[in-house]
């Protein structure tokens, strides 16, 4: 009787030292961020054997217009991680709690060469880069490393619903006039997404903030 | 001991004739808070400190006070330029159609017992009155 208690208590005892042990060399192990978006499967020949190679979503060479009239391209993020999102200067919803917000990861990595910010309009029509440029001031952001990009209208809702998987169209009976989602994406050095956050509320900032420091881990050797 | 009684009673109805104006004018607060988080708060924001140069800031603003003025902006929007506390705002604040004139005088009572110099509600009747002078205009 006495011995079979014993033996009871100690197999739980076991138990919960290996539970603990995982759970230790789990978070011993460098957190990594996941890919995200469709995936396509090539099959390769490699030495004569068939490989199966994992394509990920992955952004498309873009140029667009920046607030001080400059063309962007893609090149402007080489060898950078960025977070992008998508607004109009005359929004009235959300846009404004989402620039509060991207204020926040603008001032967390100021002058960080490794992190940029990309803004598009998806009123391009109002929003030209000389508007562009006065809500930049107002909203007091100088400089390149925070870019607020403006381009024909097709192009950034293409990139927009195809590319960064974000919500991005007119839609008259939406507020505003525009229909879009309120998310912040992130990209890493090879142009891969590897995270969404809701960019209206402080829970996805602060997440974000702390994956922005988890991807750039990453790139320390 | 009558007489005492009397006393008693008079001054519990005095005191719960203000405390009727008090419940009033915490509900209009209470409420007022509600519709000022969804409506105003994106740009002008909780703390009612506006944005950068983008959003006027409603603390220290003397515009608040003017509740003929509020009432007609809060309803119709607005496209001037404004100056508050020395800076100049010019972008357009759009209008707000769809809130009623109690839910009007319910932000103005919030904005005003929080920010301004206001302890009592602000009347729906104000309200009335204002946007019937800002329709003149």
């Amino acid at each position: 009787m006495f011995d079979l208690q014993y033996k009871k208590i100690y197999g739980t005892a076991v138990v919960l030292l290996i539970t603990a042990l995982t759970l230790w060399s789990c978070n011993g192990e460098k957190k990594k961020l996941p890919i995200l978006g469709e995936r396509d499967w090539v099959t390769k020949k490699v030495d004569g054997k068939d490989v199966v190679d994992t394509i990920y979503n992955q952004i498309p060479p873009f140029s667009f217009t920046n607030q001080y009239g400059d063309t962007v391209t893609e090149k402007i993020v080489e060898g950078k991680i960025y977070v992008t999102d998508f607004f109009f200067t005359s929004c009235p919803t959300i846009c404004p709690v989402m620039k509060r917000q991207m204020t926040k990861v603008y001032n967390e990595f100021k002058g960080n060469p490794d992190v940029m910010i990309l803004s598009h309009t998806i009123d391009p029509e109002h929003d030209t880069p000389k508007v562009l440029n006065t809500f930049a001031k107002d909203l007091g952001i100088e400089g390149d490393q925070w870019q607020f990009l403006t381009g024909p209208k097709e192009n950034i809702y293409a990139i927009g619903q195809k590319s960064y998987l974000s919500a991005a169209q007119e839609d008259k009976t939406a507020e505003g006039g525009f229909l879009h989602s309120g998310a912040f994406i992130l990209i890493d050095k090879d142009k891969y997404i590897r995270g969404m956050y809701d960019g209206t509320t402080e829970e996805g900032t602060q997440k974000l903030l702390k994956d922005m420091k988890i991807l750039l881990e990453e790139y320390k050797k | 001991m009558i007489k005492k009684a009397l006393f008693f009673i008079t001054a519990f109805a005095a005191f719960s004739c203000q405390s009727a104006e008090e419940l009033k004018s915490e509900q209009y607060f209470a409420e007022g808070y509600q519709l000022y988080t969804t409506n105003c708060a994106n740009c002008h924001q909780a703390d009612g400190k506006g944005m950068a140069n983008l959003y006027p800031p409603l603390v220290g603003s003397k515009m608040i006070q003017d509740k003929i003025a509020m009432s007609c902006v809060i309803k119709n929007g607005m496209k001037d330029t404004i100056i508050v506390n020395g800076k100049a705002f010019s972008r357009p604040m759009p209008a707000n159609a769809a809130l009623k004139e109690l839910e009007i005088a319910e932000i103005i009572t919030y904005v005003n017992m929080k920010w301004g110099k206001d302890s009592v509600y602000t009347p729906t009747e104000t309200v009335i009155k204002a946007l019937e002078s800002c329709r003149k205009h």
